[in-house]
């Protein structure tokens, strides 16, 4: 059918010079050295994400192919890109979850790094873009189950020989932990993460996704976290990590405040014995500042004594405790 | 070694003295590097110590040159305060903010604990996006010419040494133990993350 040639003219003529540049680059992206490809896929990434995202489609396999590329940076332009397609387009996790999966198990730490950066991205946008979905087709429930193995991969990451793997796959449990909890009025919801998936939006009748099960596999993961932080050799910066996250998990989540306490004071009674000196200094300087964190959010009532005799163990003056411990709220109404 | 160059800042309390002189031998060795202070106002010394003269981060070294010679150019010259303000303004207009600064970095350097601290308390306070961490290590140093000076080539060879890393975060932990040894002095480290 012909359109009206007030609509169609113009944007054609436009849709064929930014898809003829994108032909152009890509041509040239396959025959150039490392560090200018990188600047002409970034140029065509914004071209057929920001300015033209018709064009996306088209040019998909090409860009992909790049996955193969010999250079660690070019394979993790291609992850980054995997990322902004799908959250531009959810459809497109279909097609490009399974090459995530594959750069996930790349040879290269930085490239696997990268890739479970994404996937933390990535797990959040699936689950929302699932449990919108009223009917789920084959496809929906291939990719998900995909989506479910690489979690459990990265969840194993945290025994990763690299020290890099292992802080990655912490902050991943930290942002799974708090995606498969449901949020609650006390929690303390980052701006930036106020339109995030959660448990609590996971409606319980849903054609393919178990709210229960997701539920366990949130609890699982914290169970996980908590006994990596216990392990006699963790590396001081896996510690350092694994602390703030639990922090974040306690702030956002306060319904495991008390676990995270626990385990806060645990660490504090048996620091590991592989630390060196000055990273004994090192963690128990930050064990304060999340100690002070979490005393902040207003569900700490109940673990005050506890956290403020940890900050004076750790050198805390009583008035500084003070002034970081919230008013006690007005009672409230408990069911009874 | 990592193909692309680490994003390195070095952040002391005022961004003249401790971090200007890393600054300029890291960027003289080809790093990407940037300073900071964390200090709410620029302090550079005065006619004693109870009387500091102090400035907004907005005020340029072009600014705080003149004005002190024009208060006592000589006193000024024989403390090397002039000098120093010379050096800073041949590298960047004006001393910067770290908590100001919204651009991502691979390694932070501090200069002195308190400046650790705010470092810390900043990042820690922003809310995270991309997780990408950010390593954050304190080396102590004196705040005068010549502790700056020996400071900065330390923190160059630590630079160095990282860059040079195949595997940065996987070799940090050992690689600053060394050190530690080597230098006789304790660095705090850790990460956050964007």
């Amino acid at each position: 059918m012909e359109r009206p040639s007030k609509d169609g003219e113009l944007p054609a003529v436009i849709d064929i010079t930014t898809s003829e540049k994108v032909v152009e680059l890509l041509n040239q992206a396959a025959l150039i050295p490392t560090d200018e490809k990188l600047t002409v896929l970034k140029q065509v990434q914004e071209l057929i994400i920001n300015k033209d995202p018709s064009l996306l489609d088209n040019f998909l396999d090409e860009i992909i192919a790049f996955q193969t590329d010999r250079s660690m940076e070019v394979r993790k332009f291609v992850i980054g890109f995997i990322e902004e397609a799908c959250k531009r387009d959810n459809e497109l996790l279909l097609r490009l979850i399974a090459n995530l999966n594959l750069l996930l198990k790349d040879d290269s730490v930085n490239v696997v790094k990268k890739a479970i950066l994404s996937l933390t991205q990535l797990y959040k946008v699936a689950l929302q873009w699932l449990v919108r979905s009223r009917s789920v087709s084959e496809m929906q429930e291939a990719c998900w189950d995909l989506v479910s193995q690489m979690t459990g991969d990265v969840l194993n990451m945290l025994d990763s020989e690299n020290d890099g793997v292992r802080t990655h796959a912490i902050k991943f449990t930290e942002s799974l932990i708090v995606t498969l909890s449901p949020r609650t009025p006390e929690s303390d919801v980052p701006k930036r993460q106020e339109g995030d998936i959660s448990l609590d939006k996971v409606p319980r009748d849903h054609p393919y996704i178990r709210y229960d099960a997701l539920c366990d596999e949130g609890k699982a993961a914290l169970d996980k976290l908590l006994k990596f932080m216990v392990h006699p050799a963790i590396s001081s910066i896996n510690l350092t990590t694994a602390l703030g996250s639990l922090a974040t998990i306690a702030r956002q989540r306060p319904m495991f405040m008390s676990e995270v306490v626990q385990a806060y004071e645990t660490l504090h009674a048996n620091l590991p014995p592989t630390l060196a000196k000055s990273q004994v200094s090192s963690v128990r300087k930050n064990l304060k500042l999340h100690l002070v964190s979490v005393l902040k959010h207003p569900c700490s009532l109940e673990f005050q004594v506890q956290i403020g005799t940890l900050l004076l163990d750790l050198g805390m003056p009583q008035s500084e405790i003070s002034r970081n411990t919230p008013p006690p709220r007005e009672q409230r109404k408990r069911p009874r | 070694m990592p193909s692309q160059p680490l994003r390195v800042a070095v952040v002391c309390s005022s961004n003249q003295n401790r971090s200007m002189e890393a600054h300029n031998i890291l960027s003289k060795r080809g790093f990407d590097v940037r300073s900071f202070g964390t200090g709410s106002h620029v302090k550079l010394p005065g006619p004693s110590p109870d009387k500091p003269n102090v400035y907004d981060f907005k005020t340029t070294y072009e600014q705080m040159y003149n004005d002190l010679v024009r208060k006592d150019k000589e006193l000024y010259t024989q403390n090397g305060i002039l000098h120093m303000l010379d050096r800073n303004k041949r590298i960047k207009a004006k001393p910067e903010r770290f908590q100001l600064c919204k651009d991502k970095f691979d390694l932070v350097i501090t200069c002195e604990e308190r400046v650790y601290d705010q470092v810390l308390e900043d990042l820690n306070s922003r809310e995270q996006e991309t997780l990408q961490p950010v390593h954050v290590i304190n080396v102590d140093i004196q705040d005068n010419h010549e502790e700056a000076t020996l400071g900065a080539f330390l923190i160059c060879e630590l630079c160095q040494c990282i860059q040079h890393t195949d595997d940065m975060e996987n070799e940090i932990d050992e690689l600053l133990q060394e050190f530690e040894d080597k230098s006789n002095r304790p660095f705090l480290h850790t990460v956050c993350f964007y």
